[in-house]
């Protein structure tokens, strides 16, 4: 899922600073999960800032809701009321909420209220690590289900490098060298001589490098 | 007061054990909570809420509730009913026997109860309730039944009696004593429009064995009834033989006793382990120096000159009686003995006396030489007549005869204004399902304190009463063994994501996902309320203590606290807000009492465990106003759900980091790990707290 992480409240707080009105705007699937921007955060953001508000004599108000998903209209039009009745809307949403918020209301004020981080899951509670960066070509066939894309701090396709040491990356003592776990895997499988081949270079066209990306299903188009 | 006992608002969800095996379903969970929290106040209005006797029965209850309390898969049954008596002795009376008690308007229908005993009681109160004109008849000098003239002193004292007949004469109740009804048709006639038959089981039995007829051979009911209505037995020298194993039998034995009887012997058909009498009441009647002989038929009532010389038994393999009414045994006829005695006293069980019934057969009989009735409404073949307690039972307990005037009393009523009384029953509640094994794993045993009771060498020589009832902090402690059974975590599964959490900070291991959300079986939760503390899409509330409760109790707590705050001693002072976790917080004392010793600026808010505490709790203390917060709980291993106070520990350093974010500060908020074994209360660490707080000054919310 999508992973995010609120910001720190002094931006958030900078950010607010010329509203009165606030609507803080949760959204129920991914950023809940990763306890960014799901309910029980909008709570604990908005008592955070009414206190910093009333602390100060700002006199800011904060109202509170969350939708299902911030990334489909008919659940972002369903808070259309609250929205015309604040000055501006603090998303907890990904950035894929945040800019379905600001299409869907062109005259109001959508502010960001999470850095979307990565792709991930959480490998224990309170600990999340990236798994994907959505490069548009897989190639997780090839390399025992270990993604060098995303997990090697260089993208190599053809690992390791001379930077990995005792299974560690050399930028980071706490990583896994993504290419070690490819080789530990591969030998677990029996798929060693795999690594003999030598792996073209990727087509980066697929990912963001071709520009903003776009799927089209003629068969599901209404 | 509700009127918890009008179909209407009776519970559809399935009730904890202990409540639903109670005849009356008092809501025990809610009393028990109720003194764990220190409201002993409303303790007692719950305890008396279903059950017009809470005194009596807080005394000699049969407590089914306990024999079916979770509790006891994990160590013992919860104190059930130690603690009722516990909330009955803390009530004040001067509040009234039931503060609050709706009554209706006056009804013009008058009612005829035959016997005051609890059955006659509980239908009297209930339909004054309803404002029907109520006169109850009994053939005894006080009412009571069998609580005035059947139990013991020792075990009921009769100002006890006295307590609970006096609310319902102010009620309206009118009582006839001294007035046996021998004809139930003149009291329809008479203008009473329904009749209540609770005559109960008085009548004793013997067995039809020779010289079963001489004037040393004595009666059970008739012989505690003479003792009761305090006649000078004096049993001095003399060597009684109780016949019967059940509890009248040893009512019977342990009275013989203190009539100063030189020895008190019992002998029945049972095994030790199958004497109907309860356990506890074996155990004090041998403490007492009663001779139990088991395994035993009696032959003949040996006699010389016409004087009582005892017993002759056989001894018997007893393997229980048939559903025929015969006995399933065996005999050894070499085994014939005498026990020897003076005075033989049958104890082998009671019924009702129904030679008053009409001859005509109207009110129809059953086999058992019962009243017989529709089991559901409690209704008689006549017309506008209706039984309940031990006339239509047999042999029953006070609690059950209770649970049958609450039933009758709604046919009465129903029959009265001309609806069927069938329709005004409520289902049978259902029960919580038995704790699976996982969970009572996981599950902290606590160890129950026996009742302090009166020295058996005391006992012997007085009627005073055998049990001195709880000490305040046994019945605190007593409480905290409560499991809370149903009162947990509530999944509104259209909030739901499956997100897991709930299912991986379960201490228990109950919560599951079950199609894709969470679902936390009620039966098995322990209501520690971590998952609905964790849950990131608020889709768990507990039904105890739940988030809206605990935020308004949170505002009322900062408001009482401002107004503590600029007057008086207080003037000046921080406003701090505790949470405080109900296991240690409290030193094992009555919260009420440590609350009292806390300055008039700190405000605690209890919580079944300090991992309830959301950190959203945290905040809004801040936000409603408070100067400093503080979350008090258990010493990491020490806690009551293995983990809650970590979980406690680590939202409190989350907010802490919230606090500093937004200028508030962190030292504002504290996290105090007691352990309820070092004996001190969070006293001490309140005070250190309030000393920096008032260095940080006043919050700037509340300056604001």
């Amino acid at each position: 899922m999508i992973k995010a992480e609120q910001k720190p409240i002094a931006e958030i707080m900078e950010m607010i600073a010329p509203y009165k009105k606030i609507l803080i705007l949760g959204c129920g699937t991914c950023v809940t999960v990763c306890f960014a921007g799901g309910e029980k955060e909008v709570g604990l953001l908005a008592s955070s800032l009414r206190i910093a508000s009333a602390a100060t004599g700002q006199g800011k108000t904060f109202a509170e809701a969350t939708v299902q998903r911030q990334c489909e209209w008919e659940f972002i039009d369903a808070v259309a009321d609250q929205i015309k009745r604040v000055d501006a809307v603090l998303s907890l949403g990904c950035g894929i909420g945040v800019q379905a918020l600001a299409e869907r209301y062109p005259d109001e004020v959508i502010l960001p209220g999470v850095n979307t981080t990565f792709l991930g899951m959480a490998v224990q509670p309170g600990v999340f690590e990236e798994r994907c960066v959505a490069c548009g070509d897989c190639i997780l066939g090839q390399t025992a289900g270990i993604c060098p894309i995303a997990r090697c701090a260089k993208n190599l396709l053809n690992g390791p490098c001379g930077g990995s040491q005792n299974g560690k990356c050399e930028i980071n003592p706490d990583l896994d060298c993504a290419w070690q776990l490819i080789y530990d895997r591969l030998a677990r499988l029996g798929q060693l001589d795999r690594l003999a081949t030598i792996m073209p270079p990727k087509d980066w066209s697929k990912d963001r490098d071709g520009g903003p990306r776009k799927i089209v299903r003629e068969d599901l188009r209404l | 007061m509700s009127e918890k006992n009008d179909v209407s608002s009776l519970p559809t969800e399935a009730l904890p054990p202990c409540t639903a095996a109670c005849p009356a379903h008092t809501d025990v969970r809610g009393y028990v909570n109720a003194i764990a929290r220190g409201d002993l106040e409303e303790a007692y209005q719950l305890a008396r809420e279903a059950n017009p006797l809470p005194y009596i029965c807080g005394k000699v209850c049969a407590h089914a509730c306990e024999t079916e309390c979770r509790r006891g898969d994990i160590d013992e049954p919860v104190a059930i009913c130690a603690l009722k008596r516990f909330a009955t002795e803390q009530h004040d009376l001067r509040k009234g026997h039931a503060p609050g008690l709706s009554v209706a308007e006056p009804k013009e229908d008058k009612v005829a109860i035959v016997g005051a005993g609890p059955g006659g009681l509980t239908v009297a109160h209930d339909l004054a309730r309803m404002g029907y004109k109520v006169t109850v008849f009994d053939a005894n000098p006080k009412p009571g039944g069998t609580m005035q003239v059947g139990i013991p002193l020792y075990r009921l004292p009769r100002d006890t009696v006295e307590l609970e007949v006096a609310p319902l004469r102010e009620l309206g109740i009118e009582f006839v004593t001294n007035t046996r009804v021998s004809d139930v048709d003149a009291l329809l006639a008479d203008g009473y429009k329904a009749v209540f038959l609770a005559i109960g089981s008085h009548a004793g039995r013997k067995l039809r064995l020779a010289n079963a007829d001489l004037p040393d051979v004595w009666l059970n009911m008739e012989f505690l009834r003479r003792v009761a209505l305090g006649e000078k037995v004096d049993l001095s020298g003399r060597h009684v033989l109780v016949l019967g194993g059940g509890n009248v039998a040893i009512d019977v034995a342990r009275t013989a006793v203190r009539l100063g009887a030189a020895e008190v012997s019992m002998t029945c058909l049972e095994s030790c382990t199958m004497m109907p009498a309860h356990a506890w009441e074996i155990e004090e009647a041998l403490d007492e120096g009663v001779q139990m002989f088991h395994d035993r038929t009696f032959k003949e009532i040996v006699a010389e000159n016409g004087k009582v010389k005892g017993v002759r038994c056989v001894k018997v393999d007893f393997r229980g009686f048939l559903p025929t009414g015969g006995i399933d045994m065996d005999e050894f006829p070499e085994t014939e003995h005498v026990l020897p005695a003076d005075l033989v006293i049958f104890a082998i069980g009671q019924g009702p006396d129904l030679s008053f019934l009409p001859q005509d057969g109207s009110i129809a009989q059953t086999r058992r030489r019962t009243i017989q009735v529709d089991p559901l409404t409690l209704a008689t073949t006549k017309p506008g007549v209706f039984a309940g307690g031990d006339a239509i039972t047999g042999v029953g307990f006070i609690i059950d005869a209770v649970g049958a005037g609450h039933r009758a009393a709604r046919s009465i009523d129903a029959y009265l204004r001309g609806i069927d009384p069938a329709t005004v029953q409520p289902p049978e509640p259902e029960k919580l399902g038995e704790l699976q094994k996982k969970t009572v794993s996981h599950v902290r045993p606590l160890k129950r304190d026996e009742m302090p009771k009166l020295d058996a060498d005391l006992r012997k020589t007085s009627f005073e009463e055998v049990y001195l009832g709880y000490t305040e902090t046994q019945a605190i402690r007593a409480a905290h063994r409560c499991l809370t059974c149903g009162a947990g975590a509530q999944v509104d599964t259209d909030k739901c994501i499956g997100c897991l959490t709930c299912v991986r900070v379960c201490p228990y291991e109950v919560v599951a996902l079950v199609r894709g959300t969470a679902n936390v079986p009620i039966d098995q939760c322990q209501a520690c309320g971590i998952c609905a503390s964790e849950c990131p899409a608020k889709a768990i509330t507990m039904k105890l203590y739940s988030d809206d409760d605990l935020l308004k109790e949170i505002k009322s707590a900062v408001r009482k606290a401002k107004r503590a705050v600029s007057v008086g001693t207080g003037n000046g002072k921080p406003i701090i807000i505790g949470f405080a976790c109900r296991y240690c917080a409290y030193a094992g004392e009555d919260p009420s009492v440590v609350k009292a010793r806390l300055p008039s600026n700190v405000k605690t808010i209890e919580v079944l465990c300090s991992g309830k505490v959301d950190s959203l709790y945290l905040l809004k203390a801040f936000e409603f106003g408070a100067d400093g917060v503080f979350v008090a709980g258990c010493l990491e291993g020490d806690c009551h759900n293995e983990k809650g106070s970590v979980h406690a520990g680590q939202r409190v350093a989350y907010v802490k980091g919230l606090l500093d974010q937004i200028g508030l500060g962190s030292g504002r908020l504290e996290m105090f790990n007691m352990s309820p074994a070092q004996g001190a209360d969070m006293t001490e660490a309140v005070a250190t707290l309030t000393a920096s707080i008032k260095e940080l000054g006043p919050s700037p919310v509340r300056r604001r």
